[in-house]
């Protein structure tokens, strides 16, 4: 893209909102729209209008969409829900980080190893990391001593490791990685690398406890921000389906949700009125049902909007 | 059927009713439509785009010459035969939709003097 060395007011915002579109794009047809938006904005204001600068933010929005839905659906649907399970898994461990160094250095080159697109590299990560938490949420020392409990480090203020649930919970996230993995793996395709920015979302997931996702505590900020959280990626998901008329993004949101159904699963022992799922260690009532209820159903129109986009595309 | 839902939005009709006339660049088209419309449809550039994109994926529209003014590119888009076709359709079936009302339309009553 062109850079002048004197940028008037209003070119100055417009290549700001530009940056909405994806770089390739920018590089395209980024001069040609910076002349179009300069020539219809005639008189010159020093700000743009407001409908402008949403339009171009929608547009841009809409052209990442565009170029994150190429390639093969499932495999990259696949890989995204894997990439989202290594981010949960890590963030799990962030912060019992001095009790288990070790550990959660793991999990991180396993984070690293799923964005890089090396595939059996990962697996084998993960089922390394997955088998210690096996040995641990079972009570049998396994390559070191951790043992339950393991508590949180000081300034993350978080509940023991594991400790709001049952066992299956946290080795279902694994299992489901490592079976994501290995249907990659077994697919010899080349993966797309992904962004460095999804290590900003490990302190994010870290600091609203993603091992008690499936809880919502009345009054709690942390619960308030993990569910808004949910919804809001669930709802992009949604969008982006509708945009690209592509499932890859349901696929990985179900394939991310799964670990939350296999833990309200693991805690059915009652099915009194109030109190509808008992698990171990907490009971979840019609909130919690309520919540899990909003993220499948949200999950379920990801899946269903791109084939009603594909029968009824609007031009 | 003639007065079925359509798949062609209001700016999207107007974007290939305005490319109608011969080439035009991304200013052109917002201004030919804001004539067009007589002032009713200002299309922001980011939703001219997105619908340009979307008009040349499909095959409606195509770009007929490119030019650079003032050192900036500037493509101009011109329909295609599958533009045309789809525009004089969607015309006509907007057409056949009015007729429908206006041939029932009685002319308003005037009062008993």
């Amino acid at each position: 893209m062109r850079r002048p060395t004197a940028l008037t007011g209003p070119e100055r915002w417009y290549r700001w909102l530009l940056r909405a579109y994806p770089r390739e794009y920018r590089a395209a047809h980024g001069e040609e729209m910076i002349a179009t938006l300069l020539e219809t904005d005639g008189d010159g204001r020093a700000v743009p209008w407001p409908r402008e600068a949403l339009a171009l933010v929608a547009g841009g929005a809409r052209a990442r969409a565009l170029g994150a839905g190429r390639g093969p659906a499932w495999a990259d649907g696949v890989h995204l829900g894997v990439t989202v399970l290594a981010v949960l898994n890590l963030g799990v461990l962030v912060p019992y980080a001095r009790s288990v160094p070790v550990w959660t250095a793991l999990a991180a080159v396993t984070l690293f190893a799923v964005t890089r697109g090396w595939v059996r590299t990962a697996l084998g990560l993960v089922a390394l990391v997955g088998g210690k938490v096996l040995a641990v949420v079972l009570g049998h020392p396994w390559l070191d001593q951790t043992l339950l409990p393991v508590f949180s480090d000081g300034v993350w203020n978080a509940p023991p490791l594991y400790s709001r649930g049952g066992p299956v919970a946290p080795v279902a996230a694994y299992a489901l990685a490592f079976l994501g993995l290995a249907v990659l793996a077994a697919r010899h395709g080349p993966l797309r690398r992904r962004t460095w920015r999804w290590w900003l979302a490990v302190p994010l997931t870290a600091g609203v406890d993603p091992a008690s996702w499936l809880m919502v505590e009345s009054g709690s900020p942390r619960a308030a921000v993990r569910v808004g959280l949910e919804l809001a990626l669930l709802c992009l998901a949604v969008w982006a389906g509708r945009v690209a008329a592509d499932p890859r993004w349901a696929l990985a949101a179900a394939i991310a949700l799964a670990p939350a159904v296999v833990a309200c699963l693991e805690g059915v022992t009652t099915s009194r009125a109030d109190v509808l799922v008992s698990f171990h260690g907490f009971s979840a009532g019609r909130q919690e049902l309520s919540h899990l209820g909003v993220l499948v159903l949200l999950t379920v129109a990801a899946a269903a909007v791109p084939l009603h986009a594909r029968r009824h595309a609007l031009l | 059927m003639a007065t079925g839902s359509s798949s062609v939005s209001e700016p999207t009709y107007f974007i290939l009713a305005a490319l109608l006339d011969g080439p035009l660049h991304g200013h052109g088209i917002i201004k030919r439509v804001v004539d067009l419309s007589e002032g009713r449809i200002r299309l922001p550039v980011g939703t001219l785009y997105g619908a340009l994109d979307r008009l040349a994926a499909n095959g409606l529209i195509a770009i007929d010459h490119e030019e650079v003014v003032d050192g900036r590119p500037r493509r101009y888009f011109r329909l295609t035969d599958d533009g045309t076709g789809l525009v004089l359709a969607e015309a006509r079936r907007m057409q056949h939709a009015a007729s429908i009302v206006t041939a029932r339309a009685q002319p308003p009553r005037t009062a008993p003097s």
